[in-house]
């Protein structure tokens, strides 16, 4: 199988991303764990403020930004190329653009290492960092634009060759999830060009906080399914296969990521509820399409355990449960995918109290945000990222793992060390615990009640940053293994292979209008109503 | 005659109910959010209807659910002086040159022509920030600060003038700071101004007074300033003399302080490089 594939012709450009994304990664973890310690009594008097929202600010640009976009372009060019089984148009184009977005990394990360933008990954204006960290972050973009275009480039060749067929699942996926980034960065495009950079050279002193809030927001919610998006293409596309199974429905999982692709967008405002500068009116309509977002959710529930049952069934479980109990628990992907759920689950109903407008303002701006968007992306989906890497790795190296115990390990350590982080961070936010905040007075008697709470999350954080480097030797390892890969398929085959698709399940066309149409009726009056009624606006701090 | 199973009606079907549904849902949050919840609700807060849905749309200001409060005693600014653009603008555009004529004619008797005042009561105003000089001068214009000198003085100088002495006096380099003055301080006082004193609700200073701290961008650098002059208004900030501090931040902080560390904080500003 693997001779049939044309893997070994971007296998260094996969591994170039990959890497990028996981040694970032490797360095945001050791930030995050120093974030954690001086949180917490242990280390409550280490540091200085500034030093604190520095290191926060890496950690959140390299998470949010290097690894989850680095990781989704280094899969979907593999996607593209053994899904499709062709060559990747354009490779030269794909190694430019990881070429600029390596540059813009450099850039982002010397003007943060500098003291020069510790602004956070989400900005705030009118805080200003130096115009270079923003121009860093825009090459990332664009090159994260070239890898959307040549998905789509790569899906419609193959539509053209292969006339009336459907397009392999994990291909649509793939394409649903460039689609929606390049829907999803228009915000933070006309955020940065229009309103960021002139402020961040200095060619206006003022800034209308409020527009920027509004346009990062249609961000801000569908980034975290771009982020989310290569879990739920492993749980449709590689769990089944890894099982030793089958897909319960292909329908399914398309309209899953056409869920993701309209509902994740619409619903920004649900982020703004506490804020002024729009009516109730908008936020209620929001909110009802934020409540769609769980429709994606509910059909993975009930199509990934039905395809796991199948499997389970096929090797020999019995009963209401004895299915689950007889699948390969031991193989890495089946494993993730597990605990994955469990923190879906968790991380999930959260979620709801998140987006439930009365619910949020008992939580708005406490740790229990922080908390809950760790274990929905640092949880659900970067173990799957973990997964899929170690499920992958062997089609780019040609090597096999000598032993899957330790990638077992690994797993089952950022599975407990995000639980162990989590959950009580969360029960903090609800005691009213601030999130932002660079250190605690541990002598006020109310902040001192939080420490062993905060002690024990601290305690979950060592137990990632020990997960992290363990994950950067697994794969450092499989690097030097002397064990041929497997010659074996990938992708899960559904239980009934779809002959013929009708259009709409098989391109993004309709979708597009749909959600053009729907933005509008979201977003057009809360965006124009800036231009039309201009709000007072706030002078510009430097950070510098 | 085309099938049921045809491909052409099967996309259709496709494309409209798909089509019906999101649209359906917007549709539907717009008719409960926008109208339907407005009103009702509206109708139990004493809101006419059409109020309720201008709020609920945004087009007015307040919640469709609760009556707005009327402000019947609109508080007092302690300050005129609004960082409005405008306000920006004219700072941006001041001419430190015609600065320098003012402040030969008016200024250097006491604060001197490089900034360096002739004595310890008048501030020194070398390196300040051009935003803190020109809103002290404001605040003697409009009365919010007075000063037996400074009043008169201020009030007859036009907000161009002002742009223009603040821009100026901002571009003086600060002095060579003098050895005798840079002997370590008190690690009580040091701590005082990075850390602050949580437990009395004291932020630090460095938190706005250093070079290009955070906070309101009008508060003034303290580095190398005049010892008696930073004590005496330390204390009259705490006891309330002076008061054309924005949202009474620094009577807030200088109450909380003891005479020590008012005499303490004095003398660490007194040095360089703070």
């Amino acid at each position: 199988m693997m001779e049939e594939w044309p893997v070994h012709n971007i296998s260094r450009l996969c591994l170039a991303h990959f890497w990028v994304a996981f040694a970032s990664f490797l360095a945001a973890a050791v930030l995050g764990t120093y974030q954690m310690w001086v949180r917490s009594p242990l280390g409550a008097h280490i540091g200085t403020p500034g030093g604190y929202y520095m290191s926060v600010t890496a950690h959140g640009v390299i998470m949010a930004y290097v690894l989850s976009t680095f990781f989704i372009m280094g899969f979907g060019y593999f996607v593209a190329v053994t899904a499709l089984n062709r060559p990747l148009p354009g490779k030269g184009w794909a190694w430019a653009a990881f070429v600029v977005g390596v540059i813009g990394v450099v850039m982002a990360a010397v003007t943060i290492a500098l003291g020069k933008a510790s602004v956070l990954y989400t900005f705030y204006p009118p805080l200003t960092a130096s115009p270079w960290f923003y121009v860093g972050l825009v090459l990332v973009v664009a090159a994260s634009w070239v890898w959307c275009v040549l998905m789509l480039v790569a899906m419609t060749a193959w539509k053209r060759a292969n006339p009336g067929r459907p397009v392999p699942l994990a291909m649509f996926a793939t394409t649903a999830n460039a689609v929606l980034w390049l829907w999803t960065t228009v915000g933070l495009a006309v955020e940065v060009l229009y309103q960021v950079l002139p402020v961040a050279f200095g060619f206006v002193q003022t800034v209308d906080v409020g527009l920027s809030r509004t346009l990062f927001s249609w961000t801000l919610h569908a980034i975290v399914y771009f982020w989310l998006i290569p879990a739920y293409i492993a749980f449709y596309t590689m769990v089944p296969r890894a099982a030793g199974g089958r897909l319960y429905s292909d329908t399914m999982g398309r309209l899953t990521f056409i869920f993701f692709l309209i509902y994740s967008l619409p619903v920004g405002l649900h982020h703004l509820l506490m804020d002024p500068e729009h009516g109730n009116g908008f936020k209620f309509i929001q909110v009802l399409l934020t409540a769609f977002v769980a429709a994606p959710t509910v059909l993975t529930i009930f199509t990934i355990p039905a395809s796991l049952e199948i499997a389970g069934r096929l090797r020999g479980g019995r009963g209401v449960f004895g299915w689950i109990a007889a699948l390969p628990w031991d193989r890495p992907m089946v494993l993730a995918a597990g605990l994955s759920f469990v923190m879906l689950g968790f991380g999930g109903l959260g979620g709801l109290i998140n987006m439930a407008y009365g619910m949020n303002a008992m939580i708005h701006n406490t740790a229990w945000v922080t908390a809950h968007f760790h274990l929905i992306y640092g949880g659900t989906s970067i173990i799957m990222y973990f997964a899929i890497a170690y499920e992958i790795w062997p089609y780019l190296t040609g090597r096999q793992h000598q032993s899957l115990a330790p990638l077992r390990w690994q797993l089952w350590l950022w599975f407990v060390g995000m639980m162990t982080m989590t959950l009580p961070w969360h029960w903090l936010g609800l005691q009213g615990q601030w999130r932002r905040v660079a250190n605690f007075n541990y002598d006020n008697p109310i902040i001192a009640s939080w420490g062993p709470l905060v002690t024990l999350s601290l305690a979950g954080g060592l137990l990632l940053l020990l997960s992290a480097l363990w994950f950067v030797r697994n794969l450092v390892v499989l690097h030097r293994s002397v064990l041929p890969a497997p010659v074996r398929s990938l992708y899960a085959l559904a239980v009934d292979p779809p002959q013929r698709l009708p259009m709409a399940l098989n391109g993004f066309g309709l979708w597009n209008v749909l959600v053009l149409v729907a933005m509008l009726m979201a977003y057009g009056y809360p965006i124009a109503q800036f231009v039309i009624a201009p709000s007072p606006t706030a002078i510009v701090h430097r950070t510098e | 005659m085309a099938e049921p199973s045809d491909p052409r009606i099967v996309d259709r079907s496709w494309r409209t109910w798909p089509s019906v549904a999101v649209i359906a849902t917007v549709l539907g949050g717009a008719l409960l959010g926008v109208l339907i919840i407005p009103v009702v609700q509206g109708r139990s807060a004493g809101i006419d209807p059409f109020t309720a849905i201008c709020r609920a749309l945004g087009i007015l200001p307040g919640s469709p659910a609760v009556p707005q409060i009327v402000d019947r005693n609109p508080p007092t600014p302690v300050s005129q002086v609004v960082w409005t653009p405008q306000v920006l603008q004219i700072l941006a555009e001041a001419r430190p040159e015609r600065g320098r004529a003012k402040v030969q004619e008016v200024c250097a008797a006491c604060h001197g022509e490089q900034g360096i005042s002739a004595s310890a009561e008048f501030p020194n105003l070398a390196g300040q920030s051009g935003t803190a000089i020109y809103k002290q001068l404001n605040d003697y214009h409009t009365g919010s600060r007075s000063n037996q000198f400074m009043t008169d003085v201020a009030k007859a100088l036009d907000e161009t003038t002002i742009a223009d002495v603040a821009a100026y006096y901002a571009g003086q380099p600060m002095r060579n700071p003098s050895p005798s003055t840079l002997a370590d301080a008190p690690e009580a006082i040091t701590h005082l101004v990075e850390i602050g004193d949580p437990n009395r609700n004291i932020p630090p200073c460095a938190a706005c007074h250093r070079q290009g701290a955070g906070g309101p961008i009008d508060a003034p650098v303290l580095s190398e300033q005049r010892q008696e002059y930073l004590t005496s208004q330390l204390k009259m900030f705490a006891s309330g003399q002076r008061r054309n501090d924005v949202y009474g931040r620094m009577r807030a902080i200088a109450a909380k302080l003891t005479d020590n560390e008012i005499n303490g904080l004095a003398a660490y500003y007194r040095a360089g490089f703070r």
